[in-house]
């Protein structure tokens, strides 16, 4: 039966879909030098500027204070998310994170997929920069239910071309090439991807963060595209960060 | 008029009077070459490239540029500079439409 | 809709300040604002004032073999020079060989720089050699070239 997806797969794949302008993977050779230029990777300054927003809300000390951790506790507190938040009974990003605290602070929140939330939450993910992963998908149903509805979203195929995103992203397929592209592992063996993101995209120009790159993927693949923060999206989310627990969180990531 | 958002780094983050450190300056610019055209009006995108950059430590400059537009989108730009003392680095660009900016950075020498 | 839940009952007030926008505009400007044509040749003997560089060991070019996005190629080049007052590294220049202007970039350097180096990205239209041509305080230029394959182009 894998074996069926798989030829199934490379089949479609390289007959019909098309990543318009996004066709070349990046050559082994040259992956090296790229990385360096993590060393000033572009999204530093968004970053900076996520700093420079948060201080508009009493920066770390505030978010620590709005979070319930102490400013020590931040990097650790802030490795576990998604989590599920009692007051609001609901599991959340980050980004809904700060959206709460702006609007209790008396702010008009940001978008979700507004380029200022994109960078206050590069700025607070890389106040975990160095902390490894440390979600808890069994502490609590909450947290069991975003994990299984993760999973379903992750598996159900959907769209025109019948695709799921373990179509692309199961251990079976990994390495594969789509279009040159090689299809990454999204685990803590591969891509680490829930620990790099958000991230600057090179393709793009621009800082991209993880639910906005899975909404990236639907588009490609034809699959209905889920709104940022919702339910679904953030079980996706709850999901493939479980898959890199454990990976050491770098912000902003670099990519092609 | 977008506000351009742009981040000197020095590395390392500390240092002493006396040593060479690596300065970047990045910038969130769109360097159109002119020859680009809209994806969606189809019409050309004029030309807007960062055309000088400054490097001013201290009232002296210790490098300038000329750029054109063969320069990436979101540049950077990366020299060494030997600290000589407490002070400020003033980095200043002009594009070719005349737009100007600059972002200073403390530098504070440790030991 | 969970989204919009979330804030549902929550007012509005003050917007989140913005970050100080710090640019203003020059009038009058002559600066060029077309595209620029300059090929190679041209412009090498711009910089050079028709003398001939010499390729040297002393100028290291470092930038990918192939390049997998043509729009974002990294280019580092380092000159051995004790960036003294009397022997120093004054211009790092950078050009392309097929863009429709070769001209990328000018980094005048001096003494105050410490080491002669200079790391930036360009874009590239297409696989072509990239350029580094050096001057020395001493007047003399040196040279260093390689060749990059660019599998997509970089000039949309
Ligand atoms: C048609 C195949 C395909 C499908 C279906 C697909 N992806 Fe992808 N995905 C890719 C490819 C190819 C890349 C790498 C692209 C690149 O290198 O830029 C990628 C990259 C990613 C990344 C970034 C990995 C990194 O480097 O950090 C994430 C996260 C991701 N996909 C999630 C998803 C999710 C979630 C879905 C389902 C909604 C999905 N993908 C569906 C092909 C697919």
């Amino acid at each position: 039966m894998k074996t069926g997806i798989k030829i199934a797969l490379s089949v479609a794949m390289l007959a019909s879909l098309s990543f318009g302008g996004e066709q070349f993977a990046m050559s082994d050779a040259d992956r090296a030098m790229y990385a360096e230029m993590s060393e000033n990777n572009p999204a530093d300054i968004m970053v900076a500027d996520g700093e420079e927003l948060l201080g508009y809300m009493g920066g770390d000390e505030g978010l620590a204070k709005y979070l319930g951790v102490s400013e020590d506790d931040l990097p650790t507190y802030i490795a576990g998310f998604p989590r599920y938040i009692k007051k609001f009974d609901m599991v959340v990003g980050i980004d809904q994170m700060i959206q709460a605290m702006m609007a209790d602070g008396g702010h008009k929140p940001l978008k979700l997929k507004s380029g200022n939330m994109f960078s206050l939450l590069a700025y607070v993910k890389s106040i975990a920069n160095g902390e490894k992963i440390n979600i808890d998908v069994n502490a609590n149903p909450q947290m069991k239910e975003a994990y299984a509805l993760g999973e379903k979203t992750f598996m159900t195929k959907r769209g025109g071309r019948g695709l799921s995103c373990n179509s692309c992203h199961s251990p079976d397929v990994v390495g594969r090439v789509l279009r040159t592209q090689p299809l990454p592992d999204l685990g803590a063996n591969g891509a680490k991807a829930a620990a790099t993101w958000p991230a600057y995209r090179m393709t793009k120009s621009s800082l991209r963060t993880m639910q906005r790159r899975f909404q990236g993927c639907m588009k490609n693949a034809l699959l209905k595209v889920i709104p940022i923060g919702s339910k679904e999206m953030v079980a996706l989310e709850v999901y493939l960060t479980d898959k890199a627990k454990g990976s050491e969180i770098s912000i902003p990531g670099l990519k092609r | 008029m977008a506000e351009r958002k742009s981040l000197i780094k020095i590395k390392p983050k500390r240092y002493k009077d006396g040593e060479i450190v690596k300065v970047s300056f990045m910038v969130m610019h769109p360097m159109d070459t002119g020859m680009g055209k809209d994806k969606k009006t189809k019409k050309i995108i004029p030309a807007k490239y960062i055309n000088s950059v400054k490097f001013v430590y201290n009232g002296k400059e210790i490098t300038h540029m000329n750029v054109w537009e063969s320069l990436s989108v979101n540049p950077v730009f990366t020299i060494y500079m030997k600290v000589n003392g407490k002070g400020k680095l003033v980095v200043t660009y002009t594009d070719n439409t005349g737009e100007v900016h600059e972002k200073s950075k403390k530098i504070k020498p440790r030991g | 809709m969970q989204r919009r839940d979330f804030f549902k009952k929550l007012g509005t007030a003050t917007a989140i300040a913005a970050v100080v926008p710090t640019m203003s505009f020059a009038a009058g400007d002559s600066k060029p604002t077309g595209p620029n044509k300059m090929d190679y040749q041209t412009a090498l003997n711009a910089i050079t004032g028709g003398k001939t560089p010499v390729k040297s060991d002393k100028v290291k070019l470092k930038t990918p073999e192939i390049a997998e996005n043509g729009a974002v190629v990294p280019v580092t080049v380092t000159v051995d020079s004790p960036m003294t007052p009397s022997n120093y590294v004054k211009a790092i220049h950078i050009l392309n060989g097929k863009n429709s202007n070769a001209r990328c970039i000018d980094v005048f350097l001096t003494p105050a720089n410490g080491k002669a180096m200079f790391s930036t990205r360009i874009k590239l239209g297409g696989t072509q050699n990239v350029t580094a041509v050096v001057e020395l305080s001493d007047g003399t230029f040196l040279i260093a070239s390689q060749s990059v394959k660019v599998t997509i182009g970089g000039c949309g």
